[in-house]
């Protein structure tokens, strides 16, 4: 038994903002796994996902929920799954084949994104100024979701209503990403 | 004196007084004032000096067009030269002066220049000054330049905020006024999104500078009206204070909306917006603009052009003179007229270049038509003025208006051409309009208030049915007829004075003649030989009246002359708009590192590495060179163990049944066989044969394989592996995905380094030499379960391993590594570290992998695949590529143990000169070898391989250094690598 223990460390330490009713959130018991499918296994991997979760695959750029394990499927491309989930013990990969057996490739990306929400009246104002894609409900509603670039960094959003955001971008950067949040929500309140 | 030109009416709030400074004296206003109105009304004619002739000048206009009324605002590092004070809106406290005099504005030094301007006509610069030759940068450049420009930039950083943003609707509509707020109407009640945007701070244009009633009430009721019903539009946005300034692909605009100017304090909010609005479809509604006549001395002070002497009289309440004359070729002038002498003020004459009858006569004001102003005099500010027969007229403001030019600009920027009407005597757009935009009311060469709201309504009402929506119902309001009549009339001849075309260039009818009359005749030669239509203002008066003296002197017509090519943007935009929030530490976005906390912590100094920024090396006390921190971290490493976070390099995950054979394609070296649990290094060629990338690819199971590449290469070599998946093998069951994000990596280099990991890896791993050899890899656990990936790699050439483990775990790993290697005294290495020990091993990096090499350039010749076929295969077989003088990776190592190579530095045989033609090769990496105590380098040289031991010279001419080295192995260090299998 090695005398080491390794910490668990979150991008920005699970951080929390206000800005009056704009609040910035780090997500940080959630986990993310890719999921590609092998060439021709669509319908199998669809069975497994709604016998598993008894919800269908969305279409890209929408966002399907299921109330196991209180997993988000992100449609993110037209062979590629992101699905969002809450964490438990286990190896976030483990768990997903222990659900969907070998019916799609998995990766876990869990550590590969910073996670944040943003919420409030003012967070559609805020992202205005560094999202290139347009969150007016009517285009993109509730459950839309979309890969952009903010400020230079590649980000995931979907929108959860209520001017609501969840925001992937990379953990690398998620220093930047969160002065750049913060930056728009100071610069429109 | 306080508002002595301040008469009844406007639009200005009198309950509230504001105080503002120009040129150090303190003047009062009232909110609504613009700057130009505030210094109107109180008497302040001259306002500066011209560009040139330093010529006195005065406010002529009462929008973005105006040239002459440019200030520098505020002060110290919040100064801005060339603003516009006919768009600066008053606030408490505002400063302001006057540009471009030496001396007094009033008493201006340089004034001197309108003494010497038969020497300065167009173009003198490219005829004086040609001798002697040796005075051009020394002397006649310097004085050009320092009396060159208009205001002056503070000169220290900006210390205002900008930002950027996205908008997006269905309906933009650009411009508030009579036409604008019509399309508004319809395409707001129709539920479209509209985004209304207006250049004032005012919604309204013409409609609140004038006295025309409709629909029973005045311009400025009508608009109130209108506004409350668009306000309560939930699917409307008003961007007042916003100009768009350039139309762009795909129905993009660029808007900058000014949030924070017109306030005394921004209270650290950004100053200014540049938004990007995407729209579906684009109503121009952006007005006219009035021009000039070109007469003798139009320049003074008190010239004005007569829709703007309405707009300071009606909407702003000054009257920009006590006696004012008209000057027009129009019927619009004599609206100037009436207006004023219902205002009280007195009309001391009007002069219309037409012959026939006078519309109206104002009480006590001569009448001339078609009359000619050929001259005016005042010094300061216009007295009087004479006319063509003789007679002098007392005015000390002449309001002059030679018709209309629709503002046609944004239909031009996507390369449309606009198209001439002798009926309003001007240019209107062409049918080559930006995708997606209709334009309407004046910017459509409608000028008249009925025709501009029947358009705008229209307009709006097309937009919205276009993209689905359904029509609303509007009926324009009744209007009063207007008289929009014109002869178009553009100088006078027979003034023998100066006249002025640009007032802001100081360009005169001679000096378009004298461009043409010198060979400059087409349109866009004559605007650079004389520079009219530059600058601030973009010749936005001027342009129209120069083109019809230029195609006099050409024998042309007007639309045969053409006009010069409009380019955003409209109006200028401060480069600090540009930059948005992309200043200091927010210029680009920094990617950390796992362990860069930890880093911190120790002291040590980055280096930024693309967006990376990574430890370069960790100093400690008592070392005061950074030769020193990197020896002792390369020298500790070889002798025991250290760490480095290699963590940058890119990682991609690759799994389907075809990832044996996907890796095949990609690597010029095979792949098909690699066995589960072995890792092998991987040569990527480009289509053309030129080596891309190299790294290492770890087989964990039958189907899934993990690459690395190189850290600069991460993203494209990421991208050029989807590009093979979807494009060219879309048939292959293989999927990729980037995983650099998700593992925090690091290489742990050194004899010890097995030792040091035993004691983090969990005891059911044995990672012995004989079960876990060198090119291994295997997941694994360490810390008691924590998962993590050990690869037995090395860039070294030390005994070395890569361990990952995911981010979250990344802070805590470096500690425990550290902490772990404490009894082996290890050492953290930093990227110097680093590239000194690959160098002296030999392995190439990206100054080998250059984008110019090939695998055999770089001695990989025989790992080159034979039985599979592979991206760059075909043309790396070019007899180009392959020619017995290319130049071969080689080492270099200086005869003269105590002389240094230079990285970049060519190789030149002994005995030749240092000339391009001798040129064999050059030396692409160094370092100074702590290992070896003298400085190596990697290098190409032609037929490398042949010419061991031969002694050639490493010349740099850019530092004189001329050293002679010895062409030895690359391999410097432990070539057989028997370090690495210990």
């Amino acid at each position: 038994m090695s005398d080491f223990m390794l910490k668990v460390r979150s991008p920005l330490d699970g951080i929390e903002l206000t800005y009056g009713d704009v609040a910035i959130r780090e997500i940080t018991d959630r986990d993310i796994v890719s999921i590609a499918i092998p060439l021709g296994g669509t319908e199998t991997l669809s069975k497994a996902v709604i016998s598993a979760y008894q919800t269908e695959l969305p279409a890209v750029g929408r966002c399907a929920k299921s109330h196991v394990d209180n997993a988000h499927f992100l449609g993110m491309a037209p062979d590629q799954y992101f699905i969002v989930f809450d964490r438990s013990g286990s190896e976030s990969t483990d768990k997903i084949t222990s659900k969907l057996g070998k019916t799609g490739y998995f990766t876990d990306q869990s550590d590969s994104w910073v996670m944040m929400r943003i919420g409030g009246p003012k967070s559609r104002t805020a992202l205005e100024r560094i999202c290139p894609i347009d969150l007016h409900p009517t285009v993109f509603p509730e459950e839309s979701v979309t890969r952009t670039l903010m400020e230079h960094l590649s980000t995931i959003i979907l929108s959860e209503g209520n001017d609501h955001y969840l925001l992937l971008s990379a953990r690398s950067s998620a220093g930047s990403f969160l002065q750049v949040l913060q930056k728009s929500v100071e610069n429109v309140l | 004196m306080s508002q002595i030109n301040r008469i009844s009416g406007g639009l200005i709030d009198r309950d509230k007084t504001l105080n503002f400074k120009f040129d150090g004296r303190v003047f009062e206003g009232h909110p609504g004032d613009t700057l130009a109105s505030a210094l109107l009304a109180n008497g302040q004619r001259l306002v500066g000096r011209s560009f040139k002739y330093h010529r006195p000048r005065g406010i002529v206009t009462a929008g973005s067009e105006e040239p002459n009324a440019l200030v520098q605002l505020r002060r110290g590092a919040h100064q801005e030269p060339n603003t516009r004070a006919t768009e600066t809106e008053l606030f408490e406290g505002l400063e302001a002066t006057s540009q471009n005099h030496r001396g007094s504005l009033k008493y201006d030094l340089m004034a001197v220049n309108d003494l010497l301007s038969p020497f300065l006509t167009a173009g003198f610069y490219y005829k004086t000054f040609m001798w002697p030759k040796g005075f051009w940068e020394k002397v006649y450049e310097p004085a050009i330049r320092a009396s060159a420009g208009l205001g002056r930039l503070s000169g220290e950083p900006d210390p205002d905020t900008y930002d950027k943003g996205f908008l997006h609707c269905d309906i933009l509509i650009i411009g508030g006024g009579a036409a604008g707020l019509s399309a508004a109407l319809t395409a707001g009640r129709s539920g479209a999104r509209v985004i209304l945007a207006e250049e004032n701070f005012r919604m309204g244009g013409r409609l609140i500078a004038e006295t025309l009633e409709l629909g029973g009430m005045s311009g400025t009721e009508w608009v109130t009206e209108t506004l409350a019903e668009l306000t309560a539009m939930t699917n409307l946005r008003f961007m007042p204070r916003t100009t768009v300034y350039g139309a762009f692909d795909h129905g993009i605009y660029g808007t900058l909306e000014r949030m924070t100017d017109h306030l005394s304090s921004n209270e650290q909010k950004p100053r200014q917006v540049l938004w990007r609005i995407y729209s579906k479809r684009a109503i121009l509604c952006a007005g006219a603009t009035e021009r000039l006549i070109a007469f003798g001395n139009n320049d003074r002070p008190g010239v004005m052009l007569a829709g703007a002497t309405r707009a300071y009289v009606n909407r702003w309440a000054v009257t920009p003179g006590q006696r004012i004359a008209i000057f027009t070729n129009n019927n619009d002038g004599w609206r100037t007229a009436t207006d004023l002498t219902e205002k009280g003020v007195e009309v001391t004459a009007v002069v219309d270049t037409r012959d026939g009858p006078a519309r109206v006569t104002p009480s006590g004001a001569s009448v001339v038509m078609g009359g000619r102003i050929i001259d005016t005099k005042g010094r300061h500010g216009i007295r009087s003025l004479t006319l063509s027969n003789g007679q002098t007229i007392p005015a000390d403001c002449l309001a002059v208006s030679g018709g209309w030019n629709p503002n046609v600009h944004l239909t031009c920027h996507q390369g449309g051409r606009p198209v001439w009407r002798d009926d309003i005597a001007a240019f209107t757009p062409g049918d080559n309009l930006p995708v997606g935009m209709t334009v309407a009311g004046a910017a459509n060469g409608s000028l008249g208030l009925a025709g501009a709201l029947a358009e705008g309504g229209k307009a709006g009402n097309v937009a919205t049915q276009d993209i689905g929506y359904s029509r609303s119902n509007y009926t324009a309001p009744k209007t009063e007829e207007e008289a929009v009549g014109i002869s178009a009339f553009w100088y006078v001849k027979e003034s023998r004075q100066r006249s002025w075309l640009d007032l802001q260039n100081d360009v005169t009818i001679k000096d378009v003649q004298l461009a043409c009359q010198e060979g400059f005749s087409a349109v866009e030669h004559m605007k650079r030989y004389t520079t009219l239509g530059m600058a601030t203002d973009q010749g936005k008066m001027a342009n129209v009246p120069a083109l019809a003296v230029l195609a006099e002197c050409t024998n042309k017509s007007i639309p045969d002359t053409g006009t010069t090519v409009f380019r955003p943007p409209y109006s200028p935009v401060s480069i600090g708009a540009f930059a948005g929030r992309s200043r200091g530490n927010d210029f680009r976005p920094y990617r950390l590192t796992p362990s860069h906390d930890w880093a911190v912590e120790q002291s040590a100094v980055f280096v930024e590495t693309g967006m990376w920024l990574r430890a370069r090396w960790f100093p400690q006390p008592g070392e005061t060179h950074w030769r020193q921190h990197v020896d002792r971290e390369v020298l500790q490493t070889r002798k025991s163990v250290g760490v480095c976070d290699v963590t940058t390099l890119g990682k991609i995950d690759i799994q389907g049944r075809d990832a044996p054979a996907f890796l095949n394609s990609v690597y010029a070296n095979a792949f098909g066989k690699l066995a589960v649990g072995k890792v092998r290094y991987g040569l990527m060629l480009r289509e053309d044969g030129i080596a891309m990338d190299d790294g290492t690819t770890a087989r964990l199971s039958e189907k899934r394989f993990v690459m690395t590449t190189t850290t600069a290469n991460a993203v494209s070599v990421f991208r050029h592996l989807e590009f093979c998946r979807q494009c060219l093998w879309p048939g292959m069951d293989v999927h990729v995905i980037s995983a650099t994000e998700q593992f925090a990596q690091y290489s742990v280099a050194g004899p010890n380094s097995r030792r040091l990991l035993g004691r983090l890896v969990d005891p059911e791993f044995d990672i012995s030499n004989e079960a876990f050899p060198f090119m291994a890899c295997a997941e694994i656990t360490v810390c008691g379960g924590t998962p993590a990936r050990l690869f037995r790699i090395s860039f070294s050439g030390e005994l070395a391993y890569e361990i990952a483990v995911p981010t979250r775990y990344g802070d805590a790993l470096i500690r425990v590594l550290i902490a772990a290697g404490e009894p082996f005294d290890v050492v953290p290495y930093g990227t110097e570290a680093l590239s000194v020990m690959r160098i002296e091993k030999g392995h190439p990096a990206g100054g080998e992998l250059n984008g110019q090499t090939t695998a055999h350039d770089l001695g990989m010749g025989r790992l080159l695949s034979k039985s599979t076929d592979y991206i760059g295969n075909t043309l790396r077989q070019r007899p180009g590529l392959n020619f017995e003088d290319r130049p071969t990776l080689m080492g270099f190592r200086p005869v003269d143990r105590s002389t240094n190579l230079t990285a970049g530095a060519h190789i030149i045989a002994k005995g030749k000169e240092a000339t391009m033609e001798n040129d064999e090769g050059w030396i692409s990496s160094v370092a100074s070898s702590p290992t070896l105590k003298y400085s190596i380098g990697l290098g190409f040289i032609k037929r490398g391989s042949r010419r061991l031991g031969d002694v050639i010279r490493v010349v740099n001419p850019l530092k004189g250094e001329d050293v002679e080295a010895e062409i030895v192995s690359p391999h410097f260090f432990d070539p057989d690598g028997e370090r690495l299998r210990v």
